[in-house]
């Protein structure tokens, strides 16, 4: 299970970082778009045809940030219930909340464009908690087999 | 060999697992449209009826085909538009597959007077899916509102219908297909309907141009071409721009030269002041006249969507392209307000269009669909109504984007928006934005009787169920959607 716990804590680190290189992604491709004389407008958008370099990473950064760094933190958490180590449920919240906030302040951003100074920082945060609660859940696992093994040979 | 216990807790997480499946499956299948008739819709009341005005009491009915332009009238203007699945060749641009309307799209322009019984003839060659010609913007007869699966069949390969009406409001409108319709749209099974008036209009302009916006494979086009044009006119000539958005989503115009909004769907706007230093939006399906004076020396550039624009002067000089201006003009308030010609203050009918989002299945697909007073289609409210009712209609956008909302057959008034009174001209439209937050009160006559699609024109958002109806009592319809006929009208 601790196993299972820190592969899932590093799918939604994974996915940060999938974040990050797909909103590059499509902004360079915006701008390399537009510099050749391509208008974005709702016409173009709504159209769903758009096709210049870099607009695949939209799509990534929808149905990896509203879908699968969800699901993996949900996940997380159930899974947290399952392992014995201190801490693990505290962490795996601490990453679902993070997450919760992203979603909110993605979703939000096209009416309040400020919010994606937060968005930005904040998804650091949900990197760090998320590479954190991998890291101690090993951790702990391997202090806790040395422990083990300590009383092993003491007995 | 698992205890007693064990084996009981076995079997029980298999029952609780099996069951949870089970059900799982009947909410899925529960939400299966199969065949459906939009005569079985709107289960629930969608509004308050007014001055007594209640109960069934149609004691005849009439079905939608019996809904039609007087038949034994010789047409004024006839016109056969043939649909082909093809490739549409792109001016300025690259080739893209699609649909045409007599070989090319936009279709040929269908001009008529005010007054005249127009006869389309459409043949539908090669589009595998059937078609359909809906009259986006003309008040027709219900049989020739083109929406299949309500008001007709789908015309399949190697048949024809014949859509008649007449042309009774001046203006610009436009056509298109109303089969899986979000696809064949967007592939350009449209073109463009200008009807003159029948006495000299009141805003006056010496010349005239169509401006059809469409977005093909991503190129946008004006009039087909991925190109700008020129309408060459005299030193202080009024051009009457027509500009058609076809496209999903609100399109700008604007001009560093003074503009004046003529007309919006079809109405002209009374006493229209000159328009500078301000963009106008034109809703996805909307239309809006706009009048440009040819300047004393050189051209005036008036810009046309985001990307193309048209230059209105001197054919020998060009005018700089100009900034989008970041302040847009509010229609709320714009003209001279005039008398409506009839009472929206004492409506018969008055009914809530609201809209949301939320997670569900339609049809058993999941996903992030559009809701209606809060309910999932096909649970959406139908609006029943009375032929000769003024009805009265709050459209409230709960959710994160802009819809364009388009009733078939009725031109609305808007009343207020957010609690604001409506100021200006009359403002009539058929496809009317309606911003994420805001609500609009509108009101209309019920005087074209039939069952009128009331949707979306970001068509995928009806395809995900943001299509109402409006339905007239004793008005039947034989036809269905997703039958033998394959009629799928989103």
């Amino acid at each position: 299970m601790r196993r299972t716990y820190s592969a899932f804590a590093w799918i939604i680190a994974g996915g940060v970082v999938v974040q990050a290189a797909s909103i590059a992604f499509a902004l360079g491709g915006i701008g390399r778009y537009v510099q050749d004389g391509g208008v974005i407008d709702k016409a173009l958008v709504e159209s769903r045809q758009a096709t210049f370099t870099g607009d695949l990473g939209f799509p990534i950064h929808g149905i990896v940030g509203g879908m699968v760094i969800p699901l993996a933190a949900v996940a997380l958490l159930i899974i947290a219930f399952f392992v014995k180590a201190r801490g693990a449920r505290k962490w795996a919240g601490i990453v679902l909340a993070l997450v919760a906030l992203q979603i909110t302040l993605g979703y939000s951003i096209v009416d309040m464009p400020y919010l994606g100074l937060v968005h930005g920082a904040n998804a650091l945060a949900v990197l760090l908690a998320s590479v954190y609660a991998a890291r101690r859940i090993r951790r702990s696992a391997t202090a806790g087999a040395e422990k083990t093994a300590a009383d092993a040979i003491a007995t | 060999m698992p205890s007693r216990p064990d084996l009981v807790r076995r079997v029980a997480a298999g029952v609780a697992l099996t069951g949870a499946l089970g059900l799982g499956a009947l909410g899925w299948g529960s939400t299966l449209l199969g065949e459906y008739s939009v005569m079985d819709m709107g289960g629930g009341q969608a509004g308050h009826v007014h001055n007594g005005a209640t109960g069934p009491g149609a004691a005849s009915t009439v079905s939608v085909t019996g809904l039609i332009a007087d038949p034994l009238r010789a047409p004024d203007v006839r016109i056969e538009l043939v649909a082909r699945c093809q490739t549409i060749d792109i001016p300025g641009g690259r080739p893209v597959e699609g649909y045409t309307v007599n070989g090319t799209s936009p279709g040929p322009t269908i001009r008529a007077r005010q007054g005249d019984l127009v006869e389309a003839v459409f043949v539908n060659e090669s589009v595998a899916a059937g078609a359909t010609l809906h009259w986006h913007g003309v008040d027709v007869p219900n049989e020739a509102d083109g929406v299949a699966g309500i008001t007709q069949d789908a015309v399949p390969v190697g048949g024809r219908h014949v859509y008649r009406f007449t042309a009774d409001d001046a203006g610009t409108y436009w056509y298109h297909s109303h089969q899986v319709s979000h696809e064949q749209v967007g592939g350009g099974l449209l073109g463009a309907v200008v009807i003159d008036p029948a006495a000299p209009p009141s805003n006056q302009h010496d010349a005239d141009a169509v401006a059809l916006l469409h977005v093909y494979g991503g190129q946008h086009t004006l009039n087909g071409r991925v190109q700008d044009e020129h309408v060459p006119a005299g030193p202080g000539t009024a051009v009457r721009v027509r500009v058609i958005n076809t496209d999903q989503g609100t399109a700008a115009v604007w001009s560093a030269a003074p503009i004046r909004v003529a007309a919006t769907d079809g109405h002209d706007v009374n006493g229209p002041a000159a328009v500078e230093g301000r963009k106008v939006l034109i809703p996805a399906g909307g239309r809006l006249d706009v009048t440009v004076q040819a300047p004393a020396h050189g051209s005036a550039r008036l810009h046309v969507g985001g990307a193309r624009s048209i230059t209105i002067g001197d054919p020998g000089s060009g005018a700089p392209p100009s900034r989008q201006p970041s302040d847009t003009l509010d229609l709320l308030a714009y003209g001279e307000p005039a008398p409506l010609g009839f009472d929206p203050q004492s409506p018969d009918r008055t009914f809530d269009y609201v809209i949301g989002r939320r997670l569900g299945l339609i049809d058993g697909r999941p996903g992030n669909f559009w809701t209606i007073n809060g309910q999932l289609f096909p649970d959406v409210p139908m609006f029943h109504v009375r032929q000769g009712d003024v009805v009265h209609m709050r459209i409230v956008n709960e959710s994160g984007e802009v819809h364009p909302m388009h009733l078939h057959g009725h031109h609305v008034v808007v009343l207020s928006r957010d609690g604001i009174p409506a100021s200006g001209s009359p403002w009539w439209v058929d496809s009317l934005d309606v911003h994420p937050g805001e609500t609009y009160e509108i009101a209309f006559v019920a005087d074209n009787p039939g069952i009128w699609s009331d949707h979306c024109h970001t068509l995928p958002h009806a395809v995900d169920g943001l299509v109402a109806h409006v339905m007239y009592e004793g008005v039947t319809t034989p036809f269905t959607i997703n039958g033998g006929a394959g009629n799928q009208p989103e």
